[in-house]
């Protein structure tokens, strides 16, 4: 799942001839949990009205593949003038050493910073980074937030290598790397509350009803397509008739084999359980009341 | 749970007194709009109504809950309250507790954590103030020494008492998240702040484990920027090859999931097993009460008999012209024990009926969700 605008660009890393067993992986792909990516937002939303960005520590796990996951990120505390930018390392330590209590397995990866512009100030933040993450290579995320005239929102994830004879700090080329937004299965739902309209947390039931009615509105989209291209109005697509055929040809042999009825009745029986046991459990406590007077 | 009272007192020891922040009154306040006087309350006079979770608290409290080892993640929410809604705006974790054994060290460094955390979020112009806490939970199961001890502290220290947020990492895990906000119930804290849950004292507050605690409604907002970019991110885009097949030719960050509708009931053995697990322990406590009532029954029938044998003899004495024996204090000949707190036991059946409520709810699901696949053929 791409962040951002898609485009058909190849990614190409400079892997040096050889593989060295020492020198750690450049990062191939970067992915991104929602909790840092809603944490840089907030952040953009909280900045003092006299800054043009925000910029705050990323922290995730490395894998041997060359994949970095962020999973989260904090704020960090920079001023940025024509002549100067600084960052406060005390601030970046402290909270480093309070999320480490929490998320052991959490180290840090690289830096973030809102807006899309590189410059010399992020050439010099992303070498104060690298010495941070060494041996392995920070990684810079830029996320454009959208709300400047002319910039789609999005996010890009960055590598850098020094540029120049003779390397300096302020000087290095950022290398584009391929950025995902990745998050756990069983995470998805809390993303489903913020996106769907509800302002408060539905039954299980309810958002049973609405994936059902979605599920029921895509059928009838799908009807019309079919019935449209049998009536020769639109001339069908090969591709999206084999797609439709492999969707509809799913097997529901055991279910139609008795496995129904067996499985409804363990259902309710257990639905029945569940019930006798809550009604027992509020008679004890009712019991409870009345045993001593 | 061991570390339960030390949490608790780890609590107490950083959250600041009530009221000390409006206490310094600057002389150079703006006065207050008209407008705004009405939902201004430094007295924390309007009562909480509603809580409103902010999107990046969902994310976060989900996160912990799924990556903490076992459910006992929990943290702290910070925000304000505005006319009766309380506006929770953001929460950290707190670091899990260590054995017994150093107990006062590890209070002592949760609260210094916590002091730290706060200062820290303050300089980065986050809300710093303490609201509550969230606590994750398993088949809906939450309720807990530690939960009510941890509670009815920031009942007392907080401004509007504080809120407990609980999330069902199970119902999360089948497609639904779930985030519930409590508050202990008044009778409840009244029976807790004297310590007293004998039987006589139940009666007198009308407790059960339904009324323990309070619900108040949750409310989820996300803020514009954030909705704005979710919108991005669950719009699909076309693909930028020209001839890509139909399953690649749109692509979006967020696709729409429909993992609810997975047929396999996920979790009922799970939660069978828990059910019986609870009713094991709550049998268990059962017992115990049983056994202390019955002493305390003999140890009373035993003052009793004493008494009425001294009546008797003092009786005989009296009709021979003898002096009667003076009446002795039967507390200090037979001890008595105090009547046993059924705050476990009213807790564990708390326990049974959460776990008995998520099997219902998983099991009334599934059958919508059978009829629903069978509906293709006959039935």
């Amino acid at each position: 799942m791409p962040l951002g605008t898609s485009s058909s660009a190849v990614y190409i890393q400079n892997v040096p001839a050889g593989t060295h067993s020492s020198q750690p992986r450049t990062p191939t792909l970067v992915t991104l949990h929602p909790v840092a990516l809603f944490s840089i937002l907030d952040h953009y939303l909280r900045r003092m009205d006299d800054q043009a960005r925000v910029i705050g520590t990323l922290l995730g796990v490395r894998n041997d593949s060359g994949e970095v996951e962020v999973r989260s990120s904090y704020a960090v505390v920079h001023n940025e003038t024509d002549e100067l930018v600084a960052v406060d390392m005390e601030y970046h330590r402290t909270m480093y050493e309070l999320h480490h209590r929490v998320h052991p397995r959490e180290v840090i990866v690289g830096w973030y910073s809102t807006g899309s512009n590189l410059n010399t100030y992020s050439a010099l933040i992303q070498n104060f980074y690298t010495q941070e993450t060494a041996p392995h290579p920070a990684i810079h995320i830029a996320l454009n937030t959208g709300v400047e005239e002319g910039h789609q929102p999005g996010v890009k994830a960055y590598v850098s290598s020094p540029v120049g004879v003779h390397p300096k700090p302020e000087n290095c080329v950022f290398v584009p790397v391929p950025c995902e937004f990745r998050f756990h299965d069983a995470e998805r739902s809390g993303l489903d509350l913020l996106t769907s309209n509800s302002s408060s947390p539905l039954s299980d039931l309810d958002t049973l009803a609405e994936s059902l009615q979605t599920v029921s509105a895509m059928l009838d989209r799908v009807l019309g397509y079919v019935r449209s291209v049998l009536a020769g109005e639109v001339k069908g697509d090969p591709a999206v008739g084999r797609y439709l055929m492999d969707t509809f040809g799913a097997d529901t042999g055991e279910l139609e084999k008795g496995g129904f009825r067996d499985s409804l009745q363990d259902t309710l029986m257990v639905s029945y359980l569940a019930e006798l046991v809550r009604s027992q459990a509020e008679v004890s406590a009712r019991l409870a009341l009345v045993t001593a007077s | 749970m061991a570390a339960a009272p030390s949490m608790a007192a780890a609590l107490a020891a950083s959250l600041p007194a009530p009221q000390a922040a409006p206490a310094p009154a600057a002389p150079t306040y703006e006065a207050i709009p008209a407008s705004m006087a009405k939902v201004i309350d430094i007295e924390a006079e309007i009562p909480v109504t509603t809580v409103q979770l902010d999107g990046i608290v969902i994310t976060k409290i989900i996160k912990h809950s799924r990556e903490a080892p076992s459910a006992t993640a929990h943290g702290l929410l910070l925000g304000l309250d505005l006319d009766g809604t309380l506006e929770v705006s953001n929460s950290f974790p707190l670091p899990l507790h260590g054995g017994g054994d150093d107990d006062d060290k590890s209070t002592k460094s949760v609260a210094r954590y916590q002091a730290q955390m706060l200062r820290s979020l303050k300089e980065v112009q986050s809300d710093d103030s303490v609201v509550g806490f969230y606590q994750a939970s398993t088949m809906g199961a939450f309720f807990s020494q530690a939960l009510i001890d941890t509670q009815a502290i920031h009942q007392d220290k907080l401004r509007h008492g504080g809120i407990v947020v609980v999330h069902d990492i199970t119902q999360t895990a089948r497609g639904n998240a779930a985030f519930r906000a409590f508050r202990l119930t008044k009778s409840f804290l009244d029976a807790f702040k004297k310590s007293n849950f004998s039987t006589p004292s139940l009666i007198d507050h009308q407790l059960t484990f339904s009324t323990i605690l309070e619900e108040i409604p949750v409310e989820i907002r996300t803020n514009a920027l954030l909705s704005s970019f979710l919108n991005t991110l669950t719009t699909p885009t076309p693909s930028p090859l020209p001839d890509a097949s139909p399953a690649e030719a749109s692509t979006s960050s967020l696709p729409p999931s429909f993992s609810n509708l997975n047929l396999g009931a996920i979790g009922v053995v799970r939660n069978l097993e828990q059910v019986n697990d609870a009713l094991d322990s709550y049998r268990t406590e059962e017992g115990n009460l049983a056994y202390l009532q019955r002493q305390i029954a003999r140890e009373k029938s035993r003052a009793d008999a004493y008494v009425a044998k001294r009546k008797e003899e003092n009786a005989s004495r009296v009709a021979q012209g003898l002096a009667p024996l003076p009446e002795e204090d039967v507390s200090r000949l037979f001890k008595i024990p105090p009547e046993p707190s059924r705050l476990e036991s009213m807790l564990l059946l708390g326990q049974v009926d959460a776990y008995g409520k998520s099997l219902a709810g998983i099991t009334s699901a599934g059958l919508v969700k059978m009829y629903a696949a069978k509906a293709n053929s006959d039935i």
